[in-house]
């Protein structure tokens, strides 16, 4: 199984703004997410449970909690993604 | 001026209602002690509104995460159970705890099926929406299906109540798939994966 990183990173961009009510191109996959104004715990919790629900994935808290950047988590994404298609 | 009515809310039928003194925690009107849930269809499940008064507080004001982890467990039981007609047992739960849930403030929790409902293993998921429908708890569960005649030398019932909640059952799994309505009275499958229920959680009800 092919997985589109470019596709991820966008698709967490796209989380990322919605749940932290921001502009999707005021985001690069290297901003940083506890940067961004108005993100909090829980708003950057909810960003986690968007994108485990959006790829059908449970990502391990050390690695939720490790992450700092949008590219960041998408490598997450990517990882869990190629385990469960192992 | 034309006035537009809410649709109807219609509620799934519980198997257990048969039973008159069933005491599950999670969804008897029979247990004082428990938090009896309620539920209703829900376009992508079931659904369950509910509000835990300070009985079920953790921190000041704040209910108890185990509570939520009984909330989602029912909920997506229930679901597995109304569409299958069988008994639904759970084998793991994952809960994400995204903000505190305040005691006396009204929630919905929202269950769907995932993956497998055909099988011996059914996966589900669950959230639970705050009253502005913020997410404030998620939850992934893998719940074994059994057939009733498995379930039933594992749950306390009289012969009576048996013979009333496999009929419920029978009723219900045909309600859910007629094509497969002949299927849950007969006798047991072998069940390969069958172990000793030694940390299964019966969502199937233990009636006292």
């Amino acid at each position: 199984m092919s997985i589109d990183a470019d596709g991820i990173v966008r698709q967490i961009t796209e989380i990322v703004a919605a749940e932290l009510g921001v502009t999707v191109d005021s985001l690069v996959p290297d901003t940083d997410l506890r940067g961004i104004e108005g993100a909090d715990s829980v708003r950057l919790l909810r960003v986690v449970a968007k994108v485990e629900q959006t790829w059908d994935v449970e990502l391990e808290d050390d690695e939720v909690f490790g992450v700092s950047s949008i590219a960041d988590l998408a490598k997450v994404v990517t990882a869990a993604l190629q385990v469960q298609a192992a | 001026m034309t006035t537009v009515e809410p649709p109807p809310t219609t509620a799934p039928e519980l198997p257990w209602a048969v039973l008159e003194d069933y005491r599950c925690f999670g969804c008897s009107p029979h247990n004082p002690h428990g938090i009896a849930l309620q539920f209703t269809d829900h376009p992508e499940g079931i659904a369950t509104t509910f509000r835990l008064g300070r009985s079920y507080e953790s921190y000041p004001g704040v209910v108890h995460g185990g509570l939520l982890g009984v909330v989602v467990d029912e909920t997506m039981g229930n679901l597995i159970v109304v569409r299958t007609g069988q008994v639904a047992f759970t084998v793991s739960m994952r809960l994400r705890y995204l903000a505190p849930v305040s005691v006396g403030a009204e929630y919905i929790c929202v269950a769907r099926l995932g993956q497998g409902a055909d099988g011996p293993l059914t996966s589900a998921s669950a959230e639970i929406l705050d009253a502005d429908g913020a997410t404030v708890v998620t939850a992934t569960a893998t719940y074994r299906n059994v057939s009733f005649g498995t379930a039933r030398d594992r749950i306390a019932l009289s012969a009576p109540e048996a013979t009333r909640l496999g009929q419920a059952l029978t009723t219900t799994a045909a309600d859910a798939s007629p094509d497969q309505s002949d299927q849950s009275d007969q006798p047991d499958q072998p069940d390969q994966s069958d172990q000793p229920a030694r940390q299964d959680h019966p969502t199937a009800k233990e009636p006292q």
